[in-house]
This record gives C-alpha cells, sequence and structure tokens, in this order.
C-alpha cells in the first residue's frame, strides 16, 4: 500500500540545533511547550568533527508493544501515514509508555495522556523544520 | 396427584372436583388477603373451622381462606355462595352466632351487614353494596371465591381451560387473538400486548424469555399484590399462554421482597401446576416446554422500569438504559424478552377464553377491558375497584367511593400513583383511559388514586410527591437526579414563606427540562404532580408566595393560631395541654397564644370544646 | 448492516448499532458531552450531548451518546430548545462543580455565567458531577474497584464495599477520564495515594524514578504477557540507552 511520506533520520547530518523539537511543540500544543514536543534530541558523545546528536522518536513499529499493551485498543495505527495514533478511547492508564522498549512515548499526567509521534497526518512538521535535512520525508 | 396429559382429561379432572364440592355449592370465603389477615382473619377462618365442624356443618359448607375482596376497610370480609351475601368486620366472637342464625336457620346478623354511613342503608348482598354495584370484576372476580392455594378451586371455576384452548389454536392464532383484543399493558405505559408479542416472537433467537412485572412500588398501591395473593393461577396461565404464543422456554416474575404473602402462594402456585402438567415439560401433552422463577426485587421504585429491571434479574445495580433496542428484541441476557405487569397478564386467559370480541366490548375506542385502581384517600370508601375503562372519574370518587367524608369538599384527585397529575373538581368528568388522562396531564400509571378534600395544599402536595421521586430517583440523569432535588428544593421554599414569583417561574422552567431531558419515565413524569397542580391550582402557589398565606391552612411557616376572645370561655384546657407552654390567660378570662413560642402543633385547636382557637 | 440518515440536513453513513454522537463526531459535528467516552459503554448521565431527532413521525430530544442509529431519520443539533434545556443542565451541573474550568467554560458557552442553585445536599466527593466515567474505566480495566453508592439525590461514587480496595491498582485512570479532574492523585515518594491507599511504586532500575504502581505492575504482568523487564525502566532511562544503542550502530 502506498504510504504518505516515511519519516527518515539521518543523525550524521543532526547538529544538535533542537529546531525539529520546537517545531512540533507548535503544532502539537498550544504555545509550544517544549516537553509536549514528540521528537527529542539526545547527545551522543563527541565525535572526530564536533559532539554528535541523535534524534530520537516513535519508530511505528510493526509489532508495537504499545498496542499489545493498551487495554481498551486506544492506539490505532493510521493506515495512510502508518502512524500509530492515541485515539479518543484512550482512558490514560499509562501502560503504553512504561512498556516502550525506547521511551518514545511519554506519559504526560497532567493531561492523563500519552505523547508520541503521529507523523503529522504524513506530513511531519519536524522534517520541513530541520536547517540541516537531518529528518527527511521520502 | 396425578398429571394432566392433555385437555380431555382436564375436562374431566374439572368434573371430578366439582363433583367432590358440596352439592348445594354452599361455601363461606373468609377473605385472607393482606389487608383482612391484619385485621385477625387467621383467627376467624380457624374459629369457622372449629366451629363448622364442631356443628357437623363441614360437609355441607366447603370453608375457605380467599383472596383479597377489595373492600380491606371494612375487614375482615366474610362472603357466603352461592347467594353473595358479604359480613364485614367479622370477629371470631361473632362465629357462634353465625352459625347458630345464619347457617342453621338462614336468617341474617344485621348488625354484621354493611351500612352506608351516609344513607344509612343496610346491605344484605355484596353486589348490591354501592363499592361494589358500579365495579366490573373481571380480573377480581375469583378473588373471593376461591382459595388461592387450591389449583382444584382455579380448575373448578373452568381455570386452565384457556390454556387449553390456546394450545389447540396454535401460537399465532393466540398471537392474533391478543392484538385484535387491544389489550394495552397495566403496568403504566398502555402499550399495546399483543404487538409486543408480535415483536418478541419475530425477533430471532435460540432463547426468548418472558417477564411479569410484580414490582409494584407506588406507595399505597396494592393491585398486583391483591391478584397474585388471591388469583396466581390466573397470572401464571396467561403467563404459559403468552409464553406458548410467543416462543419462549422459560419465565421470570420479578415481585418485590415486601411482598412475602404474594411470594408464598405463587410458590404453591408453580409447584401445583408443575405437578399437574401444567407446567414444565410437555404442557398439557402439546410438547410446549416452559418454566417459571421467582425473583425477589429489592424494592427500589425504579427497579419497576423495565430495563432496570432487567438489568436487577441480571445481577447488575437497577438503572434503566436506553430504549430502543426494547427488551422485546434485546432484553433479559440480550435475548428477546417479553414483559407484562401482572394485571396484564391475568387478562390473557379471559382474552383467549372469551374471546377477543368479547373483551373489545367493554371499555373505549382506546381502552378496552377493566382497570384495577387503588382507591384511597378522603372518600369513605376506600379500597381496590375494578371498572370498565372509560368511566368518568366522578363515578368512582361519588358512587363507588361514596363521596367525601365529613361533608368537607373535593380539591382534586391524583391518578397514576407519585408521577400521576392532580385534576381538579371540573375534571371529574375526565373518562379514565390511557389518553384521556394523559391528555388532562394526568395519566393512567398503574392504577393509584387517591382523593384529597379541601383540607389539602396542593403545593404541599406536590412537594411530597417530588420528594418521594427524587429519593426513588436512579441519580444517573442530571436532570432528573438534581432537577427534582432543586425543585423540592423551590417547593419547599414556597411551602415556608420565602417563595416570590420567581421561585414559580424557576420552578416551572426546571420541570420542563426535566420532563424533556430524562432518560426513563421515571424522570419525564416526575414533573406531573408540579406541572399539573401548577396548572390547575395556581392561585395556591400565588397565596403561598405572594400573600405569604396557605389557603388549606396546612403549611405551618404559613399558618398562625389565635384564640377568639368573644369564643374562649376560659377553661384553660388549651394552655394545660400546650407543649410549648405558649398560652397564657386568667382562669375564666381570654386566652392569648405567644406567636414567638407556638410551634403550630394544633393541640389547643384539636382540644378546645368551644372552637376558639383559630388558624390564619 | 448500513444506516442512511440526515444531520443538519447532511447525508450521512452509519453503521447499524452505532451511537449517534460518535457518527457526529466523525463528520465533524460539534456536539458538547461530558459523560461520553469512546472507549466506555454509554449511559447518558449528564444530558449535555442533547440533539433533536425526528422519524417515523415523532419528534424527540433525545441524548446522542446513547442514542442508536435510524435509518431515515433527521437529527438536528442545534435548536433553540437543544440549546436551552442544555444549558440548565449545565446550571444544575455547574451548583455541583464550580470548580470545574471545563465545565465553568462549556457552561458559559450556553450564557450560563452562575448559578441559581446552591451547593447539593450531598456531595462527598467535590465538584464530582456523577458523570460515572471513572467507575465505567475502572469496570473496563477489569479491577472493579470503584462503584455508584446509592441512588436518586444521596448517589456518590464509592468504593466497592467501601473499604480501601485490594481492586485497586492505583493505575488513576479515573482521575484520567474524569471530565472535572476532582480525584485526588498524590504521588511521593512513599507512594501514589489515590482513593484512600498508598500504592508502593516501582522505581526505574537505573535512576530510581517512579514508574507505576507495583499491583499495576503485576496485574499487567499477568494480563498482557510482555517480557517482565519492559516494566523496569522509566521513560528517560529507556531513551538514554536506546539512543547509545542507536549510536554505536550509526558511527
Ligand atoms: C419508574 C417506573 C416504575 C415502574 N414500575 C412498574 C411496576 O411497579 N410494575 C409494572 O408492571 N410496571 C412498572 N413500570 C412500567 C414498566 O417499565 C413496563 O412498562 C411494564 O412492566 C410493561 O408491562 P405492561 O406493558 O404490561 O404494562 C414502571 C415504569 C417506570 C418508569
Ligand atoms: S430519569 Fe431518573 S430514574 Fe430514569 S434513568 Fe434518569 S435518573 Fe434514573
Ligand atoms: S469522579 Fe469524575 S469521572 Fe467519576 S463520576 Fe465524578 S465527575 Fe465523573
Ligand atoms: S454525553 Fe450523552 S448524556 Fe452525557
Amino acid at each position: 500500500m502506498a504510504r504518505r511520506g516515511r519519516l527518515v533520520i539521518k543523525p550524521d547530518r543532526c547538529t544538535g540545533c533542537r529546531t525539529c523539537e520546537l517545531a512540533c511543540a507548535f503544532v502539537h500544543s498550544t504555545g509550544g511547550l517544549l516537553g509536549l514536543s514528540r521528537i527529542r534530541i539526545r547527545e551522543a558523545g563527541a565525535g572526530p568533527e564536533g559532539d554528535r546528536h541523535l534524534q530520537m522518536t516513535c519508530l511505528q513499529c510493526i509489532e508495537a508493544a504499545c498496542v499489545k499493551v493498551c487495554p481498551v485498543d486506544a492506539l490505532v495505527r493510521n493506515e495512510d501515514t502508518g502512524a500509530i495514533e492515541v485515539s479518543e478511547r484512550c482512558i490514560g492508564c499509562g501502560l503504553c509508555a512504561v512498556v516502550c522498549p525506547f521511551g518514545h512515548m511519554h506519559f504526560d499526567r497532567m493531561l492523563g495522556r500519552p505523547i508520541k509521534c503521529d507523523l503529522c497526518g504524513g506530513a511531519p512538521t519536524c522534517a520541513a523544520f530541520c536547517p540541516h535535512g537531518a529528518l527527511e520525508v521520502r | 396427584m396425578a398429571r394432566i396429559g392433555n385437555a380431555k382429561q382436564l375436562a374431566e379432572y374439572r368434573k371430578q372436583v366439582k363433583a367432590s364440592k358440596p352439592e348445594s355449592r354452599k361455601a363461606i370465603a373468609v377473605c385472607a388477603g393482606t389487608g383482612c389477615k391484619a385485621f385477625g382473619s387467621f383467627e376467624l377462618f380457624e374459629a369457622f373451622r372449629e366451629a363448622l365442624a364442631r356443628h357437623e356443618l363441614d360437609r355441607q359448607w366447603d370453608l375457605r381462606a380467599t383472596g383479597c375482596h377489595g373492600f380491606c376497610e371494612r375487614g375482615p370480609l366474610v362472603l357466603f355462595f352461592p347467594d353473595g351475601m358479604l359480613y364485614q368486620r367479622v370477629k371470631s366472637s361473632d362465629v357462634d352466632e353465625i352459625v347458630q342464625t345464619t347457617l342453621k336457620q338462614g336468617k341474617v346478623v344485621d348488625r354484621l351487614l354493611y351500612t352506608d354511613p351516609q344513607s344509612g342503608d343496610a346491605y344484605i348482598k355484596e353486589r348490591d353494596i354501592p363499592f361494589y354495584k358500579h365495579q366490573r370484576r373481571l380480573v377480581l372476580e375469583q378473588n373471593g371465591q376461591i382459595d388461592p392455594c387450591s389449583i382444584d378451586d382455579y380448575i373448578a371455576l373452568g381455570g386452565y381451560s384457556a390454556l387449553a384452548k390456546a394450545l389447540a389454536m396454535g401460537p399465532h392464532r393466540v398471537l392474533d387473538e391478543v392484538e385484535r383484543a387491544h389489550l394495552r399493558g397495566r403496568g403504566g405505559a398502555g402499550f399495546p400486548a399483543g404487538r409486543k408479542w408480535k415483536t418478541c416472537r419475530g425477533t430471532e433467537s435460540d432463547k426468548r424469555y418472558i417477564i411479569c412485572n410484580a414490582d409494584e412500588g407506588d406507595p399505597g398501591a396494592f393491585m398486583d399484590r391483591s391478584v397474585l395473593e388471591g388469583n396466581p393461577h390466573s397470572v401464571l396461565e396467561g403467563m404459559i399462554i403468552g409464553a406458548f404464543a410467543i416462543g419462549a422456554d422459560e419465565g421470570w416474575v420479578y415481585v418485590r421482597q415486601e411482598y412475602p404473602l404474594a411470594i408464598e402462594r405463587l410458590e404453591l402456585a408453580l409447584e401445583a401446576a408443575r405437578a399437574k402438567g401444567l407446567l414444565g415439560e410437555d404442557i398439557l401433552g402439546s410438547g410446549f416446554a416452559f418454566d417459571v422463577h421467582i425473583n425477589r426485587g429489592g424494592g427500589a421504585f425504579v427497579c419497576g422500569e423495565e430495563s432496570a429491571l432487567i438489568a436487577s434479574l441480571e445481577g447488575r445495580r437497577g438503572v434503566p438504559r436506553r430504549r430502543p433496542p426494547y427488551p422485546a428484541v434485546a432484553g433479559l441476557h440480550g435475548k428477546p424478552t417479553n414483559i407484562n405487569n401482572v394485571e396484564t397478564w391475568a387478562n390473557v386467559p379471559l382474552i383467549v377464553g372469551k374471546g377477543a370480541d368479547w373483551f373489545r366490548s367493554i371499555g373505549t375506542e382506546g381502552s378496552k377491558g377493566t382497570k384495577i385502581f387503588s382507591l384511597v384517600g378522603k372518600v369513605n370508601n376506600t379500597g381496590l375497584v375494578e371498572v370498565p375503562m372509560g368511566m368518568p372519574l366522578r363515578q368512582i370518587v361519588e358512587d363507588i367511593g361514596g363521596g367525601i367524608p365529613g361533608g368537607k369538599r373535593f380539591k382534586a384527585v391524583q391518578t397514576g400513583g407519585p408521577s400521576g397529575g392532580c385534576l381538579p373538581a371540573d375534571k371529574l368528568d375526565v373518562a379514565v383511559d390511557f389518553d384521556s388522562l394523559t391528555a388532562e396531564g394526568s395519566m393512567m400509571g398503574s392504577g393509584g388514586m387517591i382523593v384529597m378534600d379541601e383540607d389539602t395544599c396542593m403545593v404541599d402536595v406536590a412537594r411530597y410527591f417530588v420528594g418521594f421521586l427524587k429519593f426513588e430517583s436512579c441519580g444517573n440523569c442530571t436532570s432528573c437526579r438534581d432537577g427534582l432535588e432543586r425543585m423540592h428544593e423551590l417547593l419547599t421554599d414556597i411551602t415556608e414563606g420565602r417563595g416570590t414569583d420567581e421561585t414559580i417561574a424557576l420552578l416551572e422552567d426546571l420541570a420542563a427540562t426535566v420532563k424533556a431531558t430524562s432518560l426513563c419515565a421515571l424522570g419525564t413524569t416526575a414533573v406531573n404532580p408540579v406541572q399539573s397542580t401548577l396548572k390547575y391550582f395556581r392561585d395556591e402557589y400565588e397565596a403561598h408566595v405572594r400573600d405569604k398565606r396557605c389557603p388549606a391552612r396546612v403549611c405551618k411557616a404559613l399558618i398562625s393560631y389565635t384564640i377568639d376572645n368573644d369564643a374562649c370561655t376560659g377553661c384553660t384546657l388549651c394552655a394545660k395541654r400546650c407543649p410549648q407552654d405558649a398560652i397564657s390567660g386568667q382562669k375564666k378570662g381570654p386566652h392569648t397564644i405567644d406567636q414567638d413560642k407556638c410551634i403550630k402543633c394544633g393541640i389547643c385547636r384539636d382540644v378546645c370544646t368551644y372552637d376558639a382557637v383559630r388558624v390564619e | 448492516m448500513e444506516r442512511r440518515f440526515k444531520i443538519n440536513d447532511i447525508d450521512v453513513k452509519a453503521r447499524a448499532g452505532e451511537h449517534l454522537l460518535d457518527v457526529a463526531r466523525r463528520y465533524g459535528f460539534e456536539i458538547p458531552s461530558l459523560c461520553h467516552h469512546e472507549a466506555l459503554p454509554p449511559i447518558g448521565a449528564c444530558r449535555i450531548c442533547l440533539v433533536e431527532v425526528a422519524w417515523g413521525g415523532r419528534r424527540e430530544l433525545c441524548t446522542s451518546c446513547n442514542f442508536e442509529v435510524i435509518e431515515g431519520m433527521q437529527v438536528t443539533t442545534d435548536t433553540p430548545a437543544v440549546q436551552h434545556h442544555r444549558a440548565m443542565n449545565l446550571e444544575l451541573l455547574l451548583a455541583r462543580a464550580p470548580g470545574s474550568a471545563r465545565l465553568r467554560e462549556l457552561a458559559a458557552q450556553y450564557g450560563v455565567r452562575r448559578t441559581r442553585f446552591g451547593p447539593p445536599a450531598t456531595s462527598p466527593l467535590p465538584n464530582c458531577i456523577l458523570c460515572e466515567l471513572c467507575v465505567r474505566a475502572c469496570e473496563q480495566l477489569g479491577n472493579h474497584a470503584l462503584t455508584m453508592v446509592g441512588r436518586g439525590d444521596k448517589k456518590r461514587i464509592g468504593l466497592a464495599f467501601n473499604s480501601p480496595s485490594e481492586q485497586c491498582t492505583g493505575c488513576a485512570s479515573c482521575a484520567s477520564v474524569c471530565p472535572t479532574e476532582c480525584i485526588p492523585v498524590k504521588d511521593t515518594a512513599a507512594g501514589r495515594t489515590i482513593w484512600g491507599q498508598t500504592h508502593p511504586l516501582v522505581l526505574c532500575k537505573v535512576c530510581g524514578a517512579p514508574v507505576m504502581t507495583e499491583r499495576q505492575r503485576a496485574k499487567a504482568i499477568a494480563k498482557k504477557g510482555l517480557p517482565e523487564e519492559y516494566y523496569d525502566f522509566c521513560e528517560s532511562c529507556k531513551q538514554s540507552t536506546a539512543s547509545k544503542r542507536f549510536a554505536s550502530i550509526v558511527w
């Protein structure tokens, strides 16, 4: 099935400028609270050309632990984009965030909801704003 | 006790039973309904048994403890067959005289006859007494004739012949007959039973249930109880016929816990019917199998609502759910379930036995047959009355009820239980049927009927019923739970003198929302007492808020007690009895009431022999 | 089977048995609600999601959350009657939950800025609007720790058998779904305190940050069949472990 853009991460191009985090936070929350960004930049030590960085965000796993653990089938794959999305069925038990092996899901106690990448409906904003071509949509 | 294998054997068995009864068909029927039992009818029955044996009359007279005769107020009642003479307020000590005078010499004991309190006329025969004369007893007919614990008594009077007929007709003709009879549900909503049965039968399923709704939560109502206690087989026969027509193999009777006698008699009836092969496997040799269980309900009013009742039967909290889907499509355990009221089921053997045409000849265009009411309140004759649909309210109140006691003026009658409306004197000519009552802002309900006289404050009445209903609401809906609580607060404000015109306006507004937006009929009908009193007795509301006056002199905050100096003789009686020491005055001199101390208990007024205490 | 009908004169389609509110929202119609949750069976408690429905010669005000769609019906989501009765029910609820920002905002949309009713006579849990979402969520999780107690004006939320519950896992889903955010949850070093119990927490094996309650973990392991170590670390430590692993692959 033809899916709209896949998000491709190129860590070697990342400078750690965190524009992606900001862009994500702005489309997913009013006021761009950085804590609500679905993508996170991690430092990965020093390399020959300076500090290295890694962009960490949901991998949209095929056999996702979060989907398996959800008691109310609230995590649903969007067949158009391939993203696993948090639906209105979520009752806020927090198990998905606990079981994600990569820590890509964040449970926000204030909202009573998990926060995760939804690929912005097929056109990831982070990629559009990355000044260094470190995030690409293919 | 052998099983009865088919219709022919049933007819033979009936002949046998009849042959075993005294040839003279002489019988003494002592009412053993709950009311008469409370007056000591059990001891009375034993006294009769003992006396008949002692006088060796027990072969000539068939002694029976029967179900409720309806005239509970005059109990214990004793009826003599075949001529239908009625003795009322009979005590065990009267038995010897009755045996000597009535049984042996055939003479009447005058003081035991019913005497009309107004005209002073005494009546010998039950059917001549005004209370009974205007009634048309179909469902209740056998209540005073048979021993509810005896299946033989029931069979002797033709019982279970309708079942045999139905089995011969086949399910579809039975369905058609019930539909054509236009039997409407007696539990409140008046939905056509035939239509409901057909829907239930027409829903594809591997299993269907039927339910008899005997929850009867209306305070003061005892129609269903009397039928179950007095003639349980008639309900059971109706259910078996219904199950056969609908294609159900399992039935439930949901009886409230507070009806132990009804449960006991129903259990006896089930056992007897099973032993006779009228219930269980292969009923009357037809191959049709059906059995009935009894469930004791906890007694919440809302559990009488069908979807709440089903939830409660399934072991869940008794809370209504939205319909559709109706139980006839998805009911108990999700299966098609036909639920009818006790009285509805009891009408079924009559319809099948005598035919839809006969049934349709009674009643009005839209409402066929009879309806049982429990007539209570400020009328001379209270009790259970069964009348043809369409009888004017006036005839029930004045002729059957015998008018208002103490020469007081009639003020209102509430029909339909706690959530019925109150109709004023100029609506007394309304025909009592489903549609006419609803059109006037009241309802048939399950058949409560409360008569009120001039001493009743209509605001207080509305407050009382809303108070009951807010307590009985299941609490699910904002509108019903909070709306009724707030309406109760507003009504309390009005009766306690804190109301204004805005209070009335808010009350009306709130009532409209409760009615329009609540989920079940408890909420949507709960406003009837308020809306009807606002419609017909608005002046009383206005007197409360504008003049701070309770015209019926009921609302304590709005009345004051004073002593009329001219009438007071200074006897000091009131001063001595006042619990608050609020009355002062010299002996032989005029007395006065200290308004600050007075708690408006009304004792002074009750004790004054000179009628000198006034209420304003 | 399919059902076709109209909402505000626009043709819509739904599956038989679907509830009107879900369908309306799918098509983008706005209907307010307080006691509705997609994952939980509807009970029609708040009476806010009212709409006007006409079918078969009938015209009625109905709550859309628990209304099964009917072929050929005509739904209007915002008539004057709908507005009027929504406002009254909101005013009633506002007296129960004056502290709820969400409710205040919704009520204000219907012109209700203050309520003419005082605080309710019985309300052991301040700001609770008795929508039962918490009870239904708890049931849905199979915990059955919460229940409704009493009826009518005495109805309230309570623990089953009214004592600190064996069943409660401390997951706080009840607090998450509560529309008025009225269920107190407190996380401290000692554990998570909710409904009168303090639940010991599972701590991250790396940094010691709280991950979940012990009961929640035991239950999830028993029910979900994922490896136990899935439940051992906090989000942040998992992410840094993962990032190290990725880095070693990239560079
Ligand atoms: C609050 C409430 C209480 C009810 N109580 C009773 C009851 O006690 N007995 C009864 O037969 N029906 C009662 N009903 C009506 C039932 O819901 C249902 O309509 C009836 O049992 C159907 O039987 P019918 O068609 O034979 O009347 C009640 C309804 C409501 C809304
Ligand atoms: S209308 Fe009243 S009794 Fe009926 S479901 Fe709603 S709250 Fe319960
Ligand atoms: S605590 Fe919250 S979720 Fe539970 S009934 Fe009250 S308002 Fe609803
Ligand atoms: S959302 Fe429908 S009644 Fe509450």
